[in-house]
């Protein structure tokens, strides 16, 4: 690891970057302009982001607040646990834990610094991790285990059963730093009373873990305030999925990762509230207008991802779709399975409902949210049995709309690309023109940026799809 | 009595498989060693691991698997589709790693474009990754279930009375080899690494009861002073799966001895007993899933490493050598910890990657091995 790269500590580089980024919408417009000039390596990324007026700006603000939290904590007396994307946070904050997403950290330092995070996942390598690990934990897990990030108090997460690979960075990062860890374990069934019991034990298992390390008890009418909050989100969030059905797509590009990125800081938290109406209202306006959400106002093709998105080169993925006039349905990320939810509901138990009416309902339901977050619910069975990841691709593409299906991965994904030339091949029977890219969605020395859009590219056009 | 054992153990096929067969008996395969050989033996068939040996191409195994997974289920599903495993009248997949239980789902799909190479009795097999009661329930619903599947597909019935008799029957093998572990850890070591390996390997490829005459037959010859150290080095080899005898002959060709591993071929299959009484699928779930010693158990790295430290200075070896399969991030990245905390233990570790199935990379291990003897000579 270069000598510069060790000056400033990781999290606390990426916070002051948005920090001051999140200042610069506070100008007049031509003084924004101005500034880009002044951040020549973040700056398309972040216009990316202030382009979209309020939502965008809010974005930036809860992200750059979030991560704040998380380097103050201690100070703060707070405690603060490693933890997934795939975790559902009231709980964390329920009981006043800052969860720090390790994930999110990677896109954060993928996106933002300057030579994005491939110093961080080689110094993984360097320590003994192996170099095939997974690029989406082992960017930011670099900097945790070099000493270069807030020092984690515990480690929580709930990939066993659904991804070795994601499961893996968290039992390595326990064992090399010797913090506590704790894992929810996930059977190949999401739902059904024996599956459902599983989760609701091992969730309340979680519960005296977190209490064991923090000193503290869960505070029901906290709870009941966050659980209130995240059904308002809720709510939210399937409307933006009911309006992605339209055509054309009312729904910016860019709000796929806002949804994913926000929520995996902030669920439960007030601040992802109003994000989350303001990017409804702005879609609802686009809705009424009959415009597609793409700057261009033209929608030629509408694609779907399969997984994850592509998160290198300044975060270019959403911009480069909007400037070809194709509308981004959404990956993986963005759906969460809510009873709600416009693509839940054909099986029974699919998609999870919170309750409120006691604290019992509460820990039940919030288990039952947590084991539908994304690939926690899709991932962990057999590709094509009831309710996987088959099936809920199909469901979507159709209910979406979709021209096209996109699957990009890491090289560490061992779960995916392991089932993926059957789910494509399945997908393509169905009338579904499918693209599976061998690139790292965090690593461009896999694949080039410009590589990547030569692929997507030819795919659309020799298909004939747009 | 070894040529018995490396006749069996260089083969996917053998004579005791050729000849059960020939009694019209069936034949269960299994890839993983969380799935409980005791019940299919109970149900009067063969538990049989499933291996990728002898492999010469993967334009099968890829065509279904991506291009990022271990080489051991590609190898594995490779035989099955050109053939290779045409004596299974069944197959257990188990999640053991995320490659493995994808093998579930390939296997299903190559069975549809090569027909005949599914066997007709197909299961998956849920196992939890923690230990904790509820997760010793599940995995014991789970036994359950398969003993209910095998009994209505094969028109069999397994009792309690019969499935305490395969886990005294197993138990008793499992006794014979840790027996044969204390022998190999003694000063004089009675066997090559490679041969102990046949020993353990023809187990999971022949009748138990035949396999345990033969145990009895030939570890009281194991017993006698051996040349087999004559100055060499004590190794012991840790990490992801290894069936291949090429494989230790080649750790071993530069002036070491294997005197003791913690491997699923190895000893992890056979270092800890069923309790034979209590209700049997219990004290099934309880032995089978409380065997942490595979990364895929997330969070047990200290009982791990406890285990190995253990091992290694009973065995008093020189220097271990973790391996991993390329893609194996389990064992390869528990390795890198094994290694900074074994080396601080003062016991010298290599970490080595590799590919499973044919020995194309020779050259570089051995090269390696040289290294690593120089270092610890």
């Amino acid at each position: 690891m270069k000598r510069e790269t060790r000056e400033y500590n990781y999290d606390w580089n990426i916070w002051t970057i948005l920090e001051n980024a999140a200042l610069v919408c506070d100008g007049t417009p031509k003084e924004y302009r101005s500034l880009l000039s002044c951040i020549p390596h973040f700056g398309s990324a972040l216009d990316i982001f202030i382009r979209q007026g309020e939502p965008g700006i809010r974005f930036i603000r809860l992200v750059s607040q979030y991560i704040r939290n998380c380097i103050t904590a201690r100070e703060r007396g707070k405690k603060t646990a490693l933890t997934s994307f795939s975790m559902a946070t009231p709980i964390l904050y329920a009981l006043d834990i800052v969860p720090i997403c390790l994930e999110a950290f990677t896109i954060f330092g993928t996106v933002v610094l300057k030579r994005g995070t491939g110093e961080f996942l080689d110094y993984c390598c360097e320590i003994g991790f192996t170099e095939t690990s997974c690029s989406s934990q082992r960017g930011a897990l670099g900097a945790y285990l070099s000493g270069l990030a807030t020092r984690p108090d515990m480690i929580v997460c709930n990939s066993p059963g659904w991804c070795d690979s994601n499961a893996n960075s968290y039992a390595f990062a326990s064992a090399y730093l010797g913090i506590p860890f704790y894992q929810l374990n996930y059977p190949s069934e999401v739902s059904g009373k024996r599956s459902s019991d599983y989760h609701r034990q091992d969730y309340r298992h979680l519960i005296s873990f977190l209490e064991g390390h923090t000193g503290t008890r869960i505070d029901t009418a906290r709870l009941g305030s966050i659980i209130d909050e995240t059904m308002k989100q809720d709510e939210l969030i399937n409307e933006l999925s009911d309006l992605q059905m339209l055509v054309p797509n009312p729904v910016p590009n860019i709000y796929d990762l806002m949804i994913y990125g926000a929520k995996s800081c902030a669920n439960g938290l007030p601040e992802l509230t109003v994000l989350l109406s303001s990017m409804v209202d702005r879609c609802r306006e686009n809705a009424v207008k009959g415009l597609p959400g793409n700057s261009t106002a033209r929608e030629k093709a509408r694609g779907m991802f399969c997984y994850i998105d592509h998160y290198t080169t300044d975060a270019r993925l959403w911009d480069w779709m909007d400037a070809n006039d194709i509308s981004h349905l959404g990956s993986i990320l963005c759906r969460y399975w809510q009873a709600d939810a416009p693509y839940a509901g054909t099986h029974d138990g699919e998609g999870y409902r919170l309750d409120k009416g006691s604290l019992d309902s509460m820990i039940d339901t919030l288990a039952d949210m947590t084991a539908r977050m994304p690939m926690v619910k899709q991932i962990r069975g057999p590709y094509d049995a009831p309710q996987m990841w088959l099936d809920d691709n199909l469901r979507l593409a159709r209910l979406l709309k979709a021209d096209f299906v996109v699957y990009f991965s890491t090289v560490g994904c061992r779960n995916t690309w392991g089932a993926v030339k059957l789910l494509v091949r399945d997908l393509e029977k169905q009338g579904l023109p499918s693209l599976m890219l061998f690139l790292d969605a965090f690593d461009d020395r896999v694949m080039s940026w410009d590589a990547v859009t030569d692929r997507i590219s030819e795919f659309i056009h020799v298909r004939g799809i747009a | 009595m070894i040529e018995s054992f490396r006749e069996v153990a260089r083969s996917i096929g053998n004579r005791y498989v050729e000849e059960w067969k020939e009694r019209g008996r069936k034949v269960i395969g299994y890839p993983c060693t969380f799935v409980p050989d005791e019940i299919i033996h109970a149900a009067g068939m063969l538990p049989y691991r499933l291996r990728g040996i002898n492999t010469t191409t993967l334009s099968i195994g890829d065509t279904y698997f991506g291009p990022v997974i271990c080489s051991f289920p590609k190898c594995i599903l490779q035989l099955a589709g050109q053939g290779g495993y045409s004596f299974l009248d069944g197959a257990v997949i188990v999640n053991g790693c995320d490659s493995m239980r994808r093998l579930d789902e390939c296997w299903r799909k190559a069975g549809e474009d090569y027909p005949g190479t599914l066997p007709g009795y197909f299961r998956y097999l849920g196992v939890p990754h923690k230990v904790a009661d509820y997760s010793l329930a599940w995995y014991a619903d789970e036994l359950r279930a398969f003993v209910k599947s095998l009994e209505e597909h094969f028109g069999v019935s397994i009792g309690t009375p019969v499935l305490r008799r395969s886990i005294r029957l197993y138990n008793r093998a499992r006794r014979l080899l840790i027996g044969l572990d204390d022998l190999r850890s003694s000063p004089e070591t009675p066997l090559s690494g490679e041969d102990a390996a046949a020993v353990v390997l023809a187990g999971f490829a022949m009748p138990r009861e035949e396999y345990t005459r033969m145990l009895r037959k030939f570890l009281p010859g194991m017993e006698k002073p051996s040349q087999v150290m004559n100055g060499r080095k004590r190794l012991m080899v840790v990490g992801s799966t290894s069936d291949d005898l090429d494989f230790f002959r080649l750790l071993e060709s530069s002036g070491g001895v294997v005197v003791s591993d913690t491997m699923c071929f190895g000893s992890r299959s056979y270092h800890d007993l069923v309790d034979e009484k209590g209700d049997p699928i219990e004290a099934l779930a309880a032995r089978y899933l409380s065997h942490k010693f595979c990364p895929r158990m997330f969070g047990y790295y200290k009982e791990r490493l406890a285990f190995i430290h253990e091992r290694a200075l009973s065995a008093r070896v020189d220097g271990i050598i973790l391996q991993n399969i390329r893609f194996c991030d389990l064992h390869g990245s528990e390795n890198g910890i094994f290694e900074r905390d074994l080396e601080a233990r003062g016991i010298p570790c290599m970490r080595i990657e590799r590919e499973y199935g044919p020995l194309v990379e020779t050259g570089r291990i051995r090269m390696r091995i040289d290294a690593f003897m120089e270092r610890i000579s």
